[in-house]
C-alpha cells in the first residue's frame, strides 16, 4: 500500500511539473522576439497577410487563450501540427508559402514518435559504451584511491570533462572517418551511424560515472560490513562485486536522474553534428524555424521522459537498497 | 561584519570564526594536492598569456591578411612562421591570438554566469529553505519544471531569436542553470534553520532577513562557492556550444565555438584551424576542472571529518 501510495503520489507530481514545464516554455516561446508567421510566408509578405495569417492561426489571441487550446488538444493526445513541416517529410522554408492551417502538415506526435527510437539506440549505445569506459576506471580508482588507479581516475575524468563534445566529434569524424575511413559518419543508414555518435557522447558521460563511482566505492570499501565480510573470509572478489558494487549501485542510478537533462542536452548537440536524425536534430532545426508547436512537444516529451525516469530511478534504488526512503 | 558579530555575543563569534576557518581550511588541503597546483599553474599561465599577449603582438586577432592564409604551425608544411605559433586561418588571422582572445570572452561569460546563476539561485533557494510554506512550494516547483527542460533547449529558443550578444548569452545562461543551486541552498538552508544560533537569533528579534543575509547566508554559501568552480569550465563549454551552433558572440569577434564551426570547411586541407582552439580550451577547461575537484575533494573531506 505504502509503495502505491508513492507512486500516485509521484505520478501526481509529476504531472504538476509537466504542466508547469509547458506552460515555461509556451509563454516563453511567444515573449521573446521572432514571428514564426513571418518565417512561414516568407520576409517579402506583406504586413496585412502576416497578421491575416497569424490571425488565422490564432496566434494573435492572449496567451492564456492559446494555452488554454494547446492544452485541451493535449488532453485529447493532440500536440497539434508542425509550422513547417508537411506530412510528405520535405521541409518548407524559405520563401515559399506554404498554408500552415492546411491539413497535410505533419503532427507533431508523430514527428516526435518517428524519432525517438533513433535518439533512444544512440542514447542507449552510447550509455553502454560510457560504462565500458567508465566501470573498470572507477572500480580500480575506488579500490585504491590512494594509488596509481585513483590518480588514473582522477586524470580521466577531468580530461574528459574538459573535451567540448562537438570538437571531439570533429576530430573523430576527422580520423576514424576521413583519414582511416573505418567508420560512417554523417547522416543514418544502419547501425555503424550510431557508433561515432555514440563514442563522443560516452566521453561526455564517462567522467561523471567514473567520479561517482569512485567517491561510492571509496566510501563504502571503508564501512564496516565490508571490514566484516573480510573477517568472515569472503574472497575479494565477491566482496567488491557482491557487496560494495551492489551500494555503489544507488548513486549510480540516482546520478542517472540528475544528468539526465545534461544527457539529453549532449544528445541534442551530436545528433546536430552528425546529422544524425534523432529528436537533438528535430530540435534544432524547429528552434531555428520557429517552429513552435514542435518545440513544446518536444519539451513536453524531455520533461515527461524526465520526470518518468526519475520515478524509476527512485524505485530501482528502493529495490536495491530497502532502506533508501521513498 | 565584524561589529555585528561583536553585539551578538561570544557564542556566535565562535561558530563564525570555525565556519570562516573552514573556507581557509577547504582552500588549504586543496592547496596541498597535486592536482590543484598544476590547475593553477596551468591556468594562471593562460590568464596572463590571454591578457598580454594581445596587447603586444604585432598582429591583431581580427585583421584579414590574404598573403597569410592557412600558414600551418610551427614545424609542419613547409610554409610555417616563427610569427604565426599555431598558423592562420582562411582569412590569415593568427591563430594563437584567436585562441587567446576567444579564451578572454570564454573565461569572461564563464565567471559572470556563473556568479548570475550562484546570486539567483542561492538567493531563491536560501529564500525557498528559510521561509519554507508557500515560498517554498512555489520556488521549488519552479526548480522541478525547469530541471526537466535540458538548458540547452531553453538556451538556444531565446538565443536563436534575440541577437546573441555577450550580456544576452551571460543572462539567457545564468537564467537557465541556476535550479540546481536553489536545490542545494535550499537543502543547507533547512538544515541551518533548524541550528541553535538562529534559533538564539530569533529569541533575540532578529527578523528573517537579518538572520538570513548576515548570519545564515556567510555560514552556507562558501561551500557551494568553491563547487561553483566546476560550473565555471561547464559554461564555457556551453558558450563554446553555442558559439558552434551560431547562436553565441557574432564573427568578426572570436570565440572557440564559431572557430571551430567556420573551421570544419577547411577541415581536411587545413586541419589546424579547428584542431587548435579545441585543444586550447580543453587545456583552459582541464586546469579549471583540476582546481574544481580538488577544492570539491577538500570540502567533502572537511565537511566529512566535521
Amino acid at each position: 500500500m505504502y509503495f502505491l501510495e508513492f507512486l500516485l503520489k509521484r505520478i501526481a507530481q509529476g504531472f504538476v511539473i509537466i504542466f508547469l514545464t509547458s506552460l515555461l516554455i509556451f509563454t516563453l516561446l511567444r515573449v521573446v522576439p521572432g514571428d514564426p508567421v513571418r518565417l512561414i510566408v516568407g520576409g517579402m509578405a506583406p504586413d496585412n497577410v502576416v497578421e491575416e495569417v497569424a490571425t488565422k492561426m490564432g496566434l494573435r489571441d492572449p496567451i492564456i487563450v492559446q494555452y488554454g487550446r494547446y492544452m485541451w488538444g493535449l488532453l485529447h493526445g493532440d500536440l497539434g501540427q508542425s509550422y513547417l513541416r508537411p506530412k510528405s517529410g520535405m521541409i518548407a522554408t524559405g520563401g515559399e508559402y506554404v498554408d500552415p492551417s492546411r491539413a497535410d502538415m505533419a503532427s507533431v506526435g508523430e514527428l516526435i514518435l518517428e524519432r525517438v527510437p533513433l535518439t533512444l539506440q544512440l542514447a542507449g549505445v552510447s550509455l553502454v559504451f560510457a560504462c565500458l569506459i567508465a566501470f573498470p576506471i572507477g572500480i580500480a580508482g575506488g579500490l585504491r584511491p590512494n594509488g596509481w588507479p585513483g590518480v588514473l581516475a582522477f586524470a580521466t575524468q577531468s580530461l574528459f570533462v574538459s573535451i567540448p563534445n562537438f570538437w571531439l566529434a570533429i576530430i573523430l569524424i576527422l580520423l576514424l572517418s576521413v583519414q582511416l575511413g573505418w567508420l560512417p559518419a554523417l547522416g543514418y543508414r544502419g547501425f555503424a551511424y550510431v557508433i561515432l555518435p555514440a563514442i563522443v557522447l560516452a566521453v561526455e558521460i564517462a567522467p561523471f560515472l567514473i567520479r561517482t563511482l569512485t567517491v561510492s566505492l571509496g566510501e563504502i570499501m571503508q564501512s564496516h560490513f565490508i571490514d566484516e565480510a573480510r573477517v568472515r573470509g569472503l574472497p575479494k572478489r565477491r566482496i567488491v562485486y557482491g557487496h560494495a558494487l551492489r551500494n555503489a549501485a544507488v548513486p549510480l542510478a540516482n546520478l542517472l536522474g540528475i544528468q539526465l537533462s545534461s544527457l539529453i542536452g549532449g544528445v541534442l548537440v551530436v545528433e546536430y553534428i552528425f546529422d544524425y536524425p534523432g529528436l537533438g536534430h528535430l530540435t534544432v532545426n524547429s528552434v531555428v524555424g520557429r517552429d513552435f508547436p514542435t518545440i513544446q512537444g518536444i519539451a513536453i516529451t524531455t520533461s515527461a521522459v524526465f520526470v518518468f525516469v526519475n520515478i524509476i530511478v527512485d524505485l530501482i534504488s528502493y529495490s536495491i537498497d530497502p532502506r533508501v526512503e521513498l | 561584519m565584524v561589529d555585528t558579530m561583536a553585539a551578538i555575543g561570544p557564542d556566535e563569534l565562535g561558530s563564525k570564526r570555525v565556519e570562516g576557518s573552514i573556507a581557509r581550511q577547504i582552500l588549504g588541503t586543496a592547496w596541498r594536492s597535486t592536482g590543484f597546483r598544476i590547475g593553477f599553474t596551468v591556468f594562471v599561465l593562460l590568464l596572463l598569456a590571454s591578457a598580454i599577449v594581445p596587447e603586444i603582438s604585432p598582429y591583431e586577432a581580427t585583421k584579414m591578411n590574404m598573403k597569410a592564409r592557412f600558414l600551418p604551425p610551427l614545424f609542419l608544411g613547409e610554409k610555417w612562421e616563427w610569427g604565426h605559433p599555431l598558423g592562420t586561418d582562411q582569412l590569415g588571422r593568427d591563430m594563437l591570438l584567436r585562441c587567446l582572445v576567444g579564451l578572454r570572452y570564454s573565461l569572461f561569460i564563464g565567471v559572470t554566469t556563473v556568479a548570475l546563476m550562484f546570486i539567483v539561485g542561492c538567493g531563491l533557494g536560501l529564500l525557498s529553505g528559510f521561509k519554507g510554506r508557500w515560498w517554498d512550494m512555489a520556488i521549488m516547483r519552479l526548480t522541478d519544471a525547469q530541471l526537466s527542460i535540458p538548458m540547452i533547449i531553453l538556451a538556444i529558443t531565446i538565443l536563436g531569436v534575440s541577437k546573441p550578444t555577450v550580456p544576452t548569452i551571460i543572462l539567457v545562461l545564468g537564467l537557465s542553470g541556476w535550479p540546481l543551486y536553489a536545490r542545494v541552498a535550499r537543502s543547507a538552508a533547512v538544515a541551518e534553520r533548524g541550528k541553535e544560533y538562529v534559533r538564539g537569533l530569533r529569541v533575540v528579534g532578529a527578523g528573517d532577513w537579518r538572520i538570513l543575509l548576515l548570519f545564515a547566508a556567510p555560514n552556507i554559501l562558501p561551500p557551494i562557492a568553491f563547487v561553483a568552480v566546476l560550473d565555471i569550465a561547464r559554461i564555457m563549454i556551453f558558450e563554446a556550444i553555442l558559439g558552434f551552433l551560431g547562436l553565441g558572440i557574432q564573427p568578426p569577434t572570436p570565440s572557440f565555438g564559431t572557430i571551430i564551426s567556420d573551421a570544419r570547411k577547411y577541415l581536411i586541407n587545413a586541419w589546424w584551424i579547428a584542431t587548435s582552439p579545441g585543444v586550447f580550451l580543453a587545456v583552459a577547461l582541464t586546469s579549471i576542472n583540476l582546481m574544481g575537484a580538488a577544492l570539491e575533494k577538500a570540502r567533502n573531506k572537511i565537511y566529512g571529518g566535521a
